[in-house]
């Protein structure tokens, strides 16, 4: 085919043009270079000579496999429970009432759950054994789905096997690399892992400042204006929660929906604390401001706090929700929840259904408890009185973040010796994005007796005199 | 003689294969899209069913049917290598590929790997024996020059990434 072609070249000579000709010699050795050239990466990975490699080998210095640790690190002496943490907790060996556990509605000990979840344990067995893709749907899994969606009054709903892994899958499955989330300084950690998880850009806002969010929201809307085809295609997003873990005090969501309408961002709000505790029945913090819940885009909860179940789910519009089912990383990847634990958390959604009188209670016992707890000596409470969990601080912290744990920790083993159980709030140190100052976390549940709690209140008192004097 | 698949362990070419419908840990499957097998041959086969189609029209002579190949082949490889962005499901990756071209992902932005090159190449044999059959004429060679080029610069590794004038940048 060559030959012939040089051939008709040849006698083709007179009709092509000099410049073709060279056009075409170009061609030719520009076809040999490539296919004599050698395939190379973009970027070129630094290579250490040998030198540099010698060098940083006589540098290192081993550490050891175990760092040295005081004897008192507050990680080496832990409380050891005994039994179900309902009401009464038996820590230590010592039976306490508890003020620790957020079984905010009384319902890790109720009879009726426990049957219930026992009859489906007969039913079922203990795991499903799969994802939700792979023969790990069963119909309490699609009950429950349907209840919570009817529940919250959205279109559908969707259930993920752990609590922490929902917003944390919820997040990463809508926004990508080059999306931009707002979200609060108080987040809590699996907010921060989600954020992570995404690859978008995040900006952070004062906790609950919402002048800062429309400051930050402007100075986004003048960029999109200067490069608006970019704008086109980069999507904003504000997460925020319902009642805040870290700082206990519910975020301002009708201000959030006008700023979302205004510079058209969506908002993903993860009521994990809210849920069963918020709201005349029980909705959550869309209910107790009247916001209409279709101007939530995502709404996501743990169910391992009010519904004493474990897992979570995320709600919403149909179109929204169903993008998690193929997208969601904890739903496709992670084996589905336990027929048991749907089961419970089904009875639970019955009982709370059945009897919306216990939310006013948990609210009224709530407000009582704030109150109870204010003009504590050398401690501030930390909370709205709404708030079914509220942080004590120190008044004045001695500077140094062991020493106020150590402080704190006093108060706890005070109270622990006259039978109220407390604890620490609890983080990872280094991860955090804006450690929270430590503090005493005092939860109020429904079964909780004025008496007791007066008690709690008093014996706090008692120990901040003594302690902190 | 022996068969592909021995060839292929011989020279450890273990991308030569489909992996269409089985699980495989291929973060963006677009970029091995060139490597599987048969595309080569569906691509040459492709450009040739495009020809024998244009030479089947009565009213258009040869030197412009294999002007129009030229150009239609040239365009169809600008507009699916150059154009189109990202990919058409998502990725595990958070969308590392959004704004690049397919061109930009083939092998991960792995500079002359073999289907690079044959992709290189084919453009110009197709140019060469297009003006060899248009005779060298001007027109023809202005209109075919012109096109080889759009469809050359972009596969300089120098223009990778490059969006000229912010067109097609997001």
């Amino acid at each position: 085919m060559l030959l012939i072609y040089i051939f008709q070249l040849k006698t083709y000579q007179t009709f092509a043009p000099a410049y073709h000709l060279i056009l075409e010699g170009i061609l030719i050795l520009w076809i040999i270079r490539l296919l004599f050239s050698k395939t190379y990466k973009l970027q070129e990975r630094s290579d250490l000579t040998e030198k540099e490699k010698e060098e940083l080998i006589e540098e290192w210095q081993p550490e050891p496999l175990v760092p040295l640790v005081p004897k008192d690190h507050p990680s080496l002496n832990y409380d050891v429970v005994t039994g179900p943490p309902s009401h009464r907790i038996i820590v230590n060996g010592k039976e306490c009432i508890n003020f620790a556990s957020f079984n905010f509605l009384g319902l890790l000990d109720s009879e009726r759950v426990k049957l219930k979840a026992l009859s489906s344990l007969k039913k079922y067995g203990v795991g499903t054994c799969g994802p939700r893709g792979f023969y790990g749907t069963f119909d309490v899994h699609l009950e429950l789905e349907e209840r919570l969606a009817k529940f919250m009054r959205t279109e559908e709903a969707i259930i993920y096997s752990y609590g922490f892994a929902t917003i944390a899958s919820a997040i990463p499955a809508y926004s990508k690399r080059g999306d931009i989330v707002f979200v609060d300084e108080a987040a809590c950690f699996s907010i921060q892992k989600g954020l992570q998880a995404s690859r978008s850009f995040v900006k952070y806002f004062k906790h609950n400042d919402m002048e800062d969010l429309e400051r930050l929201l402007k100075e986004q809307e003048i960029e999109d204006q200067k490069n608006p085809r970019k704008a086109r295609v980069i999507r904003r997003f504000i997460v925020v929660e319902g009642l805040y873990i870290n700082a206990a005090d519910i975020c301002p969501l009708p201000e959030l929906v006008k700023l979302k309408y205004k510079y058209k961002v969506r908002i993903f709000l993860e009521e994990s604390m809210s849920f069963g505790v918020l709201g005349e029945y029980g909705r959550g913090v869309t209910e107790h401001f009247g916001v209409n819940i279709d101007d939530i885009d995502l709404i996501s909860a743990n169910m391992e706090n009010a519904l004493a179940s474990i897992g979570g789910f995320c709600c919403g519009r149909s179109f929204v929700i169903d993008h998690q089912r193929l997208s969601g990383q904890g739903y496709c990847f992670s084996a589905s929840l336990p027929p048991m634990l749907a089961s419970a958390a089904i009875e639970a959604l019955n009982i709370m259904e059945e009897d919306p009188g216990i939310f006013r209670v948990l609210q009224d016992k709530c407000k009582h408890m704030h109150k109870a707890l204010q003009g504590t000596p050398g401690l501030k409470t930390v909370g709205e009185p709404l708030t079914p969990a509220l942080h004590l601080l120190l008044e004045n912290s001695t500077g140094s973040r062991t020493n106020d744990l150590k402080l704190l920790r006093a108060i706890v083993d005070y109270s622990l010796d006259r039978q109220i159980a407390l604890t620490l709030a609890r983080y990872l140190d280094k991860e955090e994005r804006f450690l929270p100052p430590p503090s005493i976390r005092v939860v109020v549940t429904v079964e909780q007796t004025q008496e007791e709690m007066e008690k709690a209140a008093q014996c706090i008192r008692e120990a901040a005199v003594k302690i902190l004097k | 003689m022996i068969n592909l698949h021995e060839w292929c362990t011989y020279y450890a070419l273990d991308s030569a294969k489909m992996n269409v419908g089985v699980a495989h840990s291929e973060v963006n499957p677009n970029t091995r899209v060139m490597n599987s097998r048969g595309i080569w041959l569906a691509y040459l086969l492709l450009t040739t069913a495009l020809h024998v189609v244009l030479l089947s029209i009565p009213f258009l002579s040869v030197p412009v049917v294999w002007t129009l190949t030229n150009i239609i082949h040239n365009l169809a490889m600008y507009l699916f290598l150059h154009t189109v962005k990202g990919t058409p499901f998502e990725t595990p990756d958070q969308g590392k590929a959004r704004l690049l071209t397919h061109w930009e992902q083939m092998d991960y932005g792995v500079q002359f790997t073999a289907s690079r090159k044959f992709l290189t190449i084919s453009p110009i044999v197709l140019y060469i024996l297009a003006s060899f059959y248009t005779k060298y004429d001007t027109t023809h060679f202005l209109v075919n020059t012109g096109s080889l080029l759009s469809v050359l610069l972009p596969k300089l590794p120098q223009f990778h990434g490059v969006r000229l004038f912010g067109i097609n940048k997001y």
